[in-house]
């Protein structure tokens, strides 16, 4: 009785962990497909002799039959998405490897743990490649050279922005449209005092690093794959972002009228 | 001539930039860059041929779903860390910023004449990157299983 006990115990933990791995995967950029596969897969590979899985973008529900004959649901609730697919590769390798031989739950919460300690550029380096990537974008749609140079200090004003905006704790849509507003103004100055042809180019350049074309592209492909719900929301949340921006900019380059 | 050339060397440019911020690391970076600069050159040459929007941007997509697949399993990576950072040149995002200047400024007409060329292109995208992981997966299936029977008909050889 007592081991039977430890044993339902373990199986939760297990769910739990094989719940984290998919939490990882969702948060850090992966598709929906992706993170439901993954789940089925570990939950073969602890034999759970049936395992339902609904994933959307914003949550993960599991319910699994243990082998001893309990039936587990858990949850969870992702809020807040980034990129970084070297984190997504890592727990994806991680995955497998436990797919192939399992291990029991602590030891896979270490393992986890471990995939999380990432390599991560240095404030400094993704600093300047604001820069850069505005400006590479700037000349990208059709800017100059030197349309390219007042992207790039835009860009740095940009990431400024939003890092101070981030430790504040704002709002996310109030915080786009903070970020694209003192963009623009910045531009309108930096035109002013001569340097730059084109805002819209600039501003463009700019606002690639805030836009959502990427999460409005995969929305579409959700969308056409089945994964109509999970399409809906990313679609819904591309479009809020997007007039978020553009009221940024667009009140300040009119109220300027530039 | 020149511009294209420039168009095509930001496009490899913005992609590794991409790269960067999406934490990816070492020499995949190079092939990200390389990946961004194919798609925008392939879209540039369809576009050439073709004229139509929608079967450049497709193709382009394909383009570089094979060689995010083929690159992935090659150095054995999830095929979405080359994926995405290759993806971003292709990505309507100027076109998302008018549309949605010409929405706030009131310009109606303009307004519905960039949504509807925002829908095309990203539906071009996503078609093609759905056409183009159906083909890799049936592709790579097959060819797994012609290794597997060569093997198996070699230890059978053998033994």
């Amino acid at each position: 009785m007592d081991q039977n006990k430890s044993s339902t115990k373990e199986y939760r933990q297990i769910i739990s962990c094989i719940l984290d791995v998919g939490e990882l995967l969702l948060k850090n950029g992966a598709e929906v497909m992706r993170v439901e596969d993954t789940i089925t897969r570990l939950c073969d590979a602890y034999g759970f002799s049936s395992s339902d899985v609904l994933t959307i973008t914003s949550s993960i529900l599991l319910t699994a039959v243990a082998p001893d004959g309990d039936i587990i649901t858990q949850t969870r609730r992702i809020k807040s998405r980034s990129t970084d697919l070297s984190l997504v590769g890592r727990v994806n390798a991680l995955s497998r490897e436990i797919a192939a031989n399992p291990m029991p739950s602590d030891k896979f919460t270490n393992m986890l743990q471990e995939a999380q300690n990432d390599k991560v550029y240095s404030r400094r380096t993704i600093f300047i490649t604001y820069g850069f990537v505005s400006a590479i974008f700037a000349v990208f749609f059709g800017g100059d050279f030197v349309d390219g140079i007042a992207a790039f200090i835009s860009g740095l004003i940009l990431y400024i922005v939003q890092q101070l905006g981030g430790k504040l704790r704002m709002n996310s849509t109030l915080l786009n449209t903070l970020c694209s507003a003192i963009t623009a103004f910045v531009i309108v100055v930096l035109l002013h005092i001569g340097i730059g042809h084109h805002s819209d180019k600039i501003m463009i350049g700019n606002i690639m690093l805030l836009i959502p074309g990427l999460a409005l592209t995969t929305s579409l492909r959700d969308l056409i794959n089945g994964d109509t719900i999970s399409g809906l929301l990313g679609l819904f949340e591309a479009v809020i972002k997007a007039i978020a921006i553009a009221i940024g900019s667009a009140l300040v380059l009119q109220g300027l009228g530039v | 001539m020149f511009d294209m050339f420039i168009e095509v060397l930001m496009a490899g440019l913005g992609s590794a930039g991409f790269a960067y911020l999406f934490n990816v690391h070492g020499k995949k970076i190079a092939w990200t860059g390389i990946g961004g600069a194919l798609s925008w050159l392939v879209y540039l040459i369809v576009m050439q041929m073709s004229g139509d929007l929608f079967v450049a941007l497709f193709a382009a997509t394909l383009s570089i779903v094979v060689a995010s697949e083929i690159l992935a399993r090659v150095i054995k990576i999830p095929v979405i860390m080359m994926l995405v950072p290759m993806l971003i040149p292709l990505v309507p995002g100027g076109t998302l910023f008018y549309s949605m200047q010409a929405l706030i400024s009131g310009k109606n007409l303009q307004f519905i004449g960039y949504v509807q060329s925002l829908a095309l292109q990203a539906a071009a995208i996503a078609v093609g990157m759905i056409v183009g992981t159906a083909i890799m997966g049936n592709f790579f299936t097959f060819y797994y299983r012609a290794k597997a029977q060569k093997i198996s008909q070699k230890i059978t050889e053998q033994s």
